[in-house]
């Protein structure tokens, strides 16, 4: 059996790795990798939409800050799950990933929803104990909101455009 | 967020295309082949399995199906084979005119199911 990846360097070096060998030969390796890559997703982006969604109006009896402190926790877990499932996954075939646009405009993506998660910690959210129940969220809460929903769909739809582009 | 769009999207259209080989719908399937040929080289991997596959005058990238369907459809890793005799039926890729993406595979006087 050939694989004789082509690019840069530290990429082959990661494509032919033991780990690499593995996710692709082993039978039923890279598939259960992939349950654990949806089931991170899951959690990550149902947490961070359920909670977008109450930072839009949705449910404003519930109360903002016990909700992020439910939900966004186990939005964490699946972002862990998801970053060493696809990393696994990345390896498999670091050099053909890293060349695909859908993969790097994924990539950036996550970033920017990275960024657009702290903002709204590091502002808006200081200020929670003011609007924790039935009023109106703050124009900037909302904002992120939106970005969010925004941001995690487009990973999704990246996601899933990288295995047809 | 127009900047990032925008900034996205540059990134997107400066990268030429990337191998990929998942759907069906990158296929034509309105193009149906026949090819047999010998197998230069072989993978039975994750995600989909592969044969390059010298014809006369060209050899071409076939695109197999998962190596776990395979399997259970009982084609084996050893009997994808270099220097084996192998014939596909199978779609073109519509960009990249050296891939096929199977439908069947006939090995050994055995044909199996490939989608």
């Amino acid at each position: 059996m050939i694989h004789n990846p082509q690019g840069a360097a530290w990429l082959v070096w990661l494509e032919s790795s033991a780990v690499a060998v593995a996710m692709r030969q082993w039978l039923w390796l890279y598939p259960a990798v992939e349950v654990l890559h949806i089931a991170g997703i899951a959690a990550l982006v149902g947490g961070a939409v359920m909670f977008d969604l109450r930072l839009l109006g949705v449910s404003r009896g519930l109360p903002v800050a016990a909700l992020a402190a439910h939900l966004l926790t186990w939005s964490r877990v699946g972002l862990g799950l998801m970053a060493i499932s696809g990393a696994l996954m990345f390896t498999a075939h670091a050099t053909e990933w890293a060349e695909n646009p859908a993969f790097r405009v994924k990539m950036l993506l996550i970033i920017a929803a990275g960024l657009n998660a702290w903002a709204f910690h590091r502002w808006p959210f200081r200020s929670v104990a003011r609007w924790d129940r039935e009023v109106p969220t703050p124009p900037r809460a909302r904002v992120a909101a939106v970005l969010s929903i925004a941001l995690w769909l487009s990973v999704i739809t990246c996601g899933r455009l990288l295995a047809y582009l | 967020m127009r900047y990032l769009y925008g900034a996205l999207l540059a990134i997107a259209l400066s990268t030429g295309p990337a191998l990929a080989h998942h759907g069906w719908s990158g296929y034509d399937s309105g193009k149906t082949m026949n090819l047999t040929g010998t197998i230069r080289e072989a993978g039975y991997e994750h995600p989909h399995g592969y044969v390059k596959l010298e014809v006369p005058g060209k050899t071409w990238f076939v695109v197999l199906a998962p190596p776990s369907r395979m399997e259970n459809r009982g084609l084996q890793r050893d009997a994808l084979t270099p220097g084996k005799s192998a014939t596909v039926v199978g779609y073109p890729n519509r960009a990249d005119p050296n891939e096929l993406r199977a439908e069947r595979i006939t090995l050994d006087g055995k044909t199996t199911e490939l989608r």
